[in-house]
């Protein structure tokens, strides 16, 4: 047992030693070109030239990944170093009912402590395997669960070739997230917020596709880009609960086992007009999942269908824009950017087995997802600042039993809806930093804005505030 | 007996320098479109043209090696345009990085460039003199 003295002196020790490694990171020559992460060090360009800011994609960052993470610097099939990166996050979470502990070292509260030291610790393998054979492979140790996994994983094997004259970027992709494959951050994987409190209660609705079988699924499919202008990717999904699936799943447990194989399609146009990149896709998946609880029998059926669309506008600069740097190919990846993603999903929710056991009041339900969000960045002298500011809203039909009464997480309605506002700032002192200020503004929660869980809690005692030290190496 | 398997000997040797230094040629051309394929073409092009796949991407447009001024020695600088590629494959240029690559990984890139994308680049010259 340890005191309350000596704990506060062990967690100010931990942020020192923290606070320390965060300074030699930025003294380092780990910087450069040359260094972590991987991605950079194997091409020799700058951060800047892939994302507006992580792990947000621009236009070369989206073909850098249908080109299978191999684009290399140097003449051989394979890297050496291997392309290894890591990145901290630390967080910190204030909502009504958190603790104030710091997970993962307060073991009975860890789950609730507004604290985390660290929220995220990842390791990653990220770039060519050989020759035309690349990955992004990521181990996480989760500071709220304290627990080690394998997190998003996508391998690909990628060409190129000319059609009609035309170019083709084809390629194939394994991988443990429906849409972690996709280039676009509109799609479920990869979309905004790009990082989010882990400790802070959220709505319990939620499409299958949504991230519902994030981790717990192994997949493989094939893509097309044709001439920048259509993509075109398909996948089938099993559960990674057993067989050769079963390390995808590494560390994560299998809430959602999978009844056969699930398909998943991608189609999207992509139209450039001068410094403009315009895109408006569809996207879905067709599940089979056993009730909780069963890996055989009758499965409920779930039909996604979803509509995407993204606007990006990267805004160039003269190397002499910025004083002091010598690297012409950052200053030319863009100075004022804007982003703006819109999702739309609906899912048809077909409880064909878990009706008859009594576990849905329904025999069918409907569920629609909508989030918009516009991103701004301007690389300023001191830094990259960002602002965001999001709308996200769930409807869908009253199920009392799906959505039943209970305290925090339950819904004393029935009804699944929820709708609000997220409002985000960054500040990039270098490029593998990232500190952001996050807001969640719940108007309402799991089917009502006062005494939502029929135990007196609002939908506005759920607004969150979250602030965030990400860090890459 | 001896002088004609001499004479045999000089006319072998003689004629087989050329098929040698053609061979050499070949897989110095192979190893630089193999190269070419692996590290140039993903923004250049196939065609050389600067329109590969990565071009629509970017913000600046990837050089376009078909052009016959591409192929002028730089006078300013003093250099010639193999001088030039090389530079800019070993230093980068604007948001081309730069690359690792061997002093003969170079050159093969640089003599598969010269024998494909110059003589279209001449022929792209001649299209102009006649109109």
């Amino acid at each position: 047992m340890i005191g309350e003295k000596p704990r506060k002196v062990f967690f100010l020790l931990i942020i020192f030693f923290l606070l320390i490694v965060f300074a030699l990171l930025q003294i380092l020559p780990l910087n450069t070109a040359q260094a972590v992460p991987s991605f950079q060090r194997q091409t020799g360009i700058s951060c800047n030239q892939c994302h507006t800011v992580f792990p947000e994609l621009t236009p070369f960052g989206r073909i850098f990944k249908l080109g299978g993470y191999v684009m290399s610097k140097t003449g051989k099939s394979y890297e050496f170093p291997p392309p290894v990166a890591g990145m901290v996050q630390a967080s910190y979470t204030n909502a009504r009912g958190l603790t104030s502990g710091v997970a993962p070292f307060d073991y009975n509260n860890r789950e609730t402590d507004g604290l985390n030291l660290p929220q995220q610790l990842s390791l990653f393998y990220g770039g060519r395997i050989y020759d035309k054979i690349g990955a992004f492979i990521q181990g996480t140790y989760d500071g709220a669960t304290n627990k080690i996994f394998l997190d998003m994983t996508d391998i690909r094997y990628a060409n190129n070739t000319m059609v009609w004259g035309k170019n083709l970027i084809y390629g194939f992709t394994l991988n443990n997230s429906p849409s972690v494959q996709d280039v676009w951050n509109t799609t479920p994987a990869w979309r905004f917020p790009f990082a989010s409190s882990s400790v802070a209660p959220t709505p319990a609705a939620g499409a299958i596709i949504d991230g519902a079988l994030d981790q717990q699924v192994g997949g493989i499919g094939a893509y097309a880009f044709w001439n920048n202008l259509i993509y075109l990717g398909v996948a089938v999904y099993r559960s990674a609960d057993e067989g050769i699936a079963l390390p995808l799943s590494a560390g994560t447990f299998t809430e959602q086992i999978v009844d056969g194989t699930a398909p998943y399609w991608r189609l999207a146009l992509e139209h450039r007009w001068k410094n403009h990149f315009f895109t408006i896709g569809t996207y879905g998946m067709q599940t089979d999942i056993f009730p909780s609880g069963n890996s055989s029998g009758p499965s409920d059926r779930f039909t996604d269908i979803a509509f995407d669309a993204q606007y990006q506008y990267m805004g160039t600069i003269e190397p002499e824009d910025i004083p002091g740097v010598d690297d012409a190919h950052k200053a030319k990846a863009g100075k004022y950017m804007i982003t703006a993603h819109a999702t739309w999903i609906r899912e048809n929710q077909d409880w064909k087995a878990s009706f008859p056991l009594g576990n849905t009041a329904n025999r069918s339900d409907l569920l629609t997802t909508f989030r918009m969000n516009l991103n701004y960045y301007y690389r300023s002298p001191l830094g990259d600042i960002g602002g965001s500011t999001s709308y996200f809203s769930t409807t869908g039909e009253a199920d009392s039993l799906l959505y039943a009464s209970n305290p925090v997480d339950g819904s004393r309605t029935g009804i699944p809806d929820n709708d609000g506002f997220i409002l985000e700032a960054s500040y990039l002192p270098w490029e593998k930093t990232k500190i952001s200020i996050q807001y969640t503004i719940y108007n309402k929660f799991n089917g009502a804005s006062s005494n939502y869980d029929g135990f007196g809690r609002n939908a506005s005692d759920n607004n969150t505030l979250y602030v965030v030290i990400w860090q890459m190496f | 007996m001896k002088r004609i398997l001499g004479c045999a000997a000089i006319v072998l040797f003689l004629g087989a320098t050329p098929l040698l230094a053609q061979s050499i040629g070949d897989n110095e051309y192979e190893k630089g479109k193999t190269l070419y394929k692996n590290k140039c073409q993903f923004c250049h092009g196939m065609r050389g043209d600067g329109k590969g796949p990565a071009a629509q991407s970017l913000l600046m447009h990837p050089e376009d090696f078909t052009t016959p001024e591409f192929w002028q020695d730089d006078i300013e600088k003093k250099i010639t345009v193999e001088q030039k590629i090389e530079n800019t494959i070993k230093k980068g240029k604007e948001m081309m990085p730069a690359f690792n690559l061997e002093s003969d990984e170079i050159k093969a890139i640089i003599l598969h460039m010269s024998n494909t994308f110059k003589k279209k680049s001449q022929s792209n010259n001649l299209g102009r003199d006649e109109k």
